[in-house]
């Protein structure tokens, strides 16, 4: 299987060449592009246990998951929100946890489950629900905005919102900042993450992005529709 | 007429540097700025009926506008979402683009409507879709960054992510896999597009980010 | 204070090295990571070498809402912080040498706490706003301002007068005349294009125009939302 990731920054494609007969998963409504002679399943992924520990972490129950058949495939996954992607291998020696949204695809030999932070400092909106990928394989995970890589060694805090993903050698811990509020007046209908960070620690690296989702929905609130009450 | 388009691929907009007597037509609110030499003028897009029938059918607004210049002036155009900005010279050839992808033309292209297809309404691209023909150089934009593809036999594509094609492509809608996968995939309805020919793809799609931010709305 | 823009054009943020005893004024949500030998403290009191005192007219014009703000002060040196605006784009740095500069809400990222923070400002008037939520910061003293535009920004040297379309104009020195006049020869057609109200620049001076506009990328996802109570 070779990839390639184009239009990074801002509205990263991964393209991935299939061999016959090869299996790839990604979340539902990814594909943007794809050879004809690959089958598209819905599925399950993994059986029933592994998928409802995943809805807990917010993913979808449900995976797409793509066989190329009868000889060799490409495929294009683009997420929905503009952004980065980045590929990560997999090797078992260390395991990624994602932020909820920032999970793209991966290739067979690779195991996505759900941990939960747990209820301190949990905001409605973002929250620290984390999805695990653990096994031998190609994981891709997208972002909101560009990615950028901490190469952690000194202590950082990173607002929650801004979290894409992380090794998990590093320890992590939700605080708040003292000092700061998300400010009692301030008309913010979506923003969670405001004065919720998360102290990194230890070596190791983290994905963070360059925007973050509350403000986004707080900016884009005007312009739905109004709902019409009868 | 010195035309650039800048700021590929994530915020293009394009560039025109005019002489006296200058002239070129984009869509509505494409203007970003211009030299105060320049006179906008707002018309129907290209006759009654057509430009009806492009609102209803075809996602174009009624109108656009046309831009002279009196004297050197300079035009910046733009387009409503960010992404990347391809610039085709028709020579007597066609291209057909989806709803939103025109940005702006000179005077000698020909905008009109054609027939998709009862397929191409079900997929939710309307019956109609935008035909530019003639002579001269059209700017189509899309959401996200621009991808070309030449193909010759059959390929897939999320309808979200067609930006152009050439007119020598056949397009079908059909289900992305089986009823239960179609559905539950997101991806539903998807085309079927088959060549020879040129299509142009576009790395995100409205629709994806309607999706996207739809999940995350919870009030 | 030392800065640099990373992971520009589109998806912009700035990272801002400080050392004991700096300080950098910001939009709250702005902040993405930081070191951690940094203090911060929401409010809507100035800071600064002038001594304390409000900040003018933070509570916006319409929306009755406070506009609440970060200080960040760096306890040691070699600290740092990075800021992402809410919408995609980019960010740009502009030196105040002693002179005001008169900037979109939206637009205004951080700025040296020395620098005179207006938002009460209505020089431009109501018709001015280009959608819900527009408002003007006058930005006056000396020091460095951090700006975020929708799209490319480009400036424009004035000299003589120019038309910007108002969704589009980022900032602008207070040495420019402006004057708000119908985009097109007739009133009906300046509507039916769209363009409505443009801002034509008078005089000798900088204009930040930015190469997309908010308000027409919210109209255009807006139908495909989901509709809204209120």
């Amino acid at each position: 299987m070779s990839f390639t990731i184009t239009q990074r920054p801002d509205f990263a494609l991964v393209t991935v060449q299939l061999q016959s007969g090869q299996t790839y998963h990604s979340e539902p409504g990814a594909m943007a592009t794809m050879s004809p002679n690959i089958e598209l399943k819905a599925s399950l992924k993994g059986g029933l246990m592994s998928s409802i520990s995943r809805g807990l972490g917010g993913e979808s129950l449900i995976i797409s998951s793509y066989t190329s058949k009868g000889g060799e495939g490409e495929i294009t996954f683009a997420a929905g929100q503009p952004g980065d992607a980045l590929h990560y291998a997999l090797d078992g020696s260390t395991d990624i946890y994602l932020q909820r949204g920032a999970y793209l695809a991966n290739s067979e030999g690779v195991e996505i489950t759900s941990k939960w932070q747990g209820m301190r400092g949990f905001f409605s909106g973002e929250g620290l629900i984390l999805l695990k990928a653990h096994g031998n394989g190609d994981l891709f995970f997208n972002s909101y905005g560009a990615i950028i890589e901490l190469d952690v060694e000194d202590d950082v805090y990173v607002d929650t919102g801004f979290i894409v993903a992380f090794e998990s050698t590093l320890n992590y811990q939700v605080t708040t900042l003292p000092g700061a509020r998300p400010g009692t007046n301030w008309k913010s209908l979506f923003l969670g993450g405001e004065g919720l960070v998360c102290r990194f620690s230890g070596r190791g690296k983290v994905w963070i992005q360059t925007r973050q989702i509350a403000t986004y929905l707080n900016w884009v609130h005007r312009y739905r529709p109004v709902q019409k009450s009868n | 007429m010195e035309v650039i388009t800048r700021d590929r691929p994530a915020f293009a907009n394009v560039q025109v540097k005019m002489q006296a007597g200058d002239k070129i037509i984009a869509e509505s609110d494409a203007m970003a700025s211009m030299s105060t030499s320049i006179v906008m003028n707002t018309r129907w897009n290209g006759g009654f009926v057509g430009a009806v029938l492009r609102k209803l059918f075809g996602g174009e607004t009624l109108f656009v506008n046309e831009f002279v210049a009196s004297e050197d002036s300079e035009l910046i155009i733009t387009q409503p979402f960010p992404g990347d900005i391809e610039c085709m010279d028709l020579n007597g050839t066609s291209l057909f683009l989806q709803p939103g992808a025109y940005l702006a033309s000179e005077p000698g292209v020909k905008m009109g409507v054609s027939w998709a297809g009862f397929a191409s309404w079900i997929g939710g691209e309307g019956l109609f879709r935008l035909k530019v023909s003639g002579t001269g150089k059209v700017w189509f934009g899309a959401y996200g960054g621009i991808f070309v593809k030449e193909i010759t036999g059959p390929y897939v594509v999320d309808t979200g992510h067609l930006v152009a094609y050439e007119p020598t492509i056949q397009m079908k809608v059909g289900m992305a896999g089986g009823l239960f996968s179609s559905f539950f995939s997101k991806e539903g309805l998807v085309s079927r597009v088959s060549g020879p020919g040129r299509i142009y793809l576009q790395s995100r799609s409205i629709d994806g980010l309607a999706t996207w931010t739809n999940r995350h709305l919870w009030r | 204070m030392q800065y640099e823009i990373l992971a520009r054009p589109a998806s912009s943020v700035v990272k801002v090295s400080m050392n004991q005893g700096e300080h950098l004024t910001c939009e709250v949500g702005a902040m993405v990571a930081m070191s951690t030998r940094m203090t911060v403290e929401t409010t809507t009191q100035k800071k600064g070498a002038s001594g304390g005192g409000i900040m003018k007219g933070l509570k916006r014009l319409f929306a009755g809402e406070s506009l609440f703000i970060n200080h960040f002060t760096a306890q040691s040196d070699g600290q740092y912080i990075i800021l992402g605006p809410t919408m995609m784009g980019d960010v740009v740095h502009h030196r105040l040498d002693n002179a005001t500069l008169i900037v979109q809400g939206g637009s205004w990222l951080a700025s040296d706490p020395d620098i005179e923070i207006d938002a009460s400002f209505q020089g431009l008037g109501k018709a001015f706003f280009s959608g819900e939520g527009a408002f003007w910061v006058k930005c006056s003293g000396s020091g460095d301002l951090f700006m975020n535009s929708f799209g490319a920004i480009y400036p424009v040297e004035v000299d003589g007068d120019y038309i910007v379309d108002t969704g589009h104009i980022v900032a602008f020195e207070d040495t420019l005349n402006f004057n708000v006049q119908k985009a097109g020869a007739s009133w009906i057609g300046s509507f039916l294009g769209g363009e409505g109200l443009v801002c034509r620049f008078q005089g000798k001076g900088i204009v930040y125009c930015q190469s997309h506009n908010p308000s027409s990328f919210g109209s255009s996802l807006g139908p495909s939302l989901k509709p809204r109570q209120s």
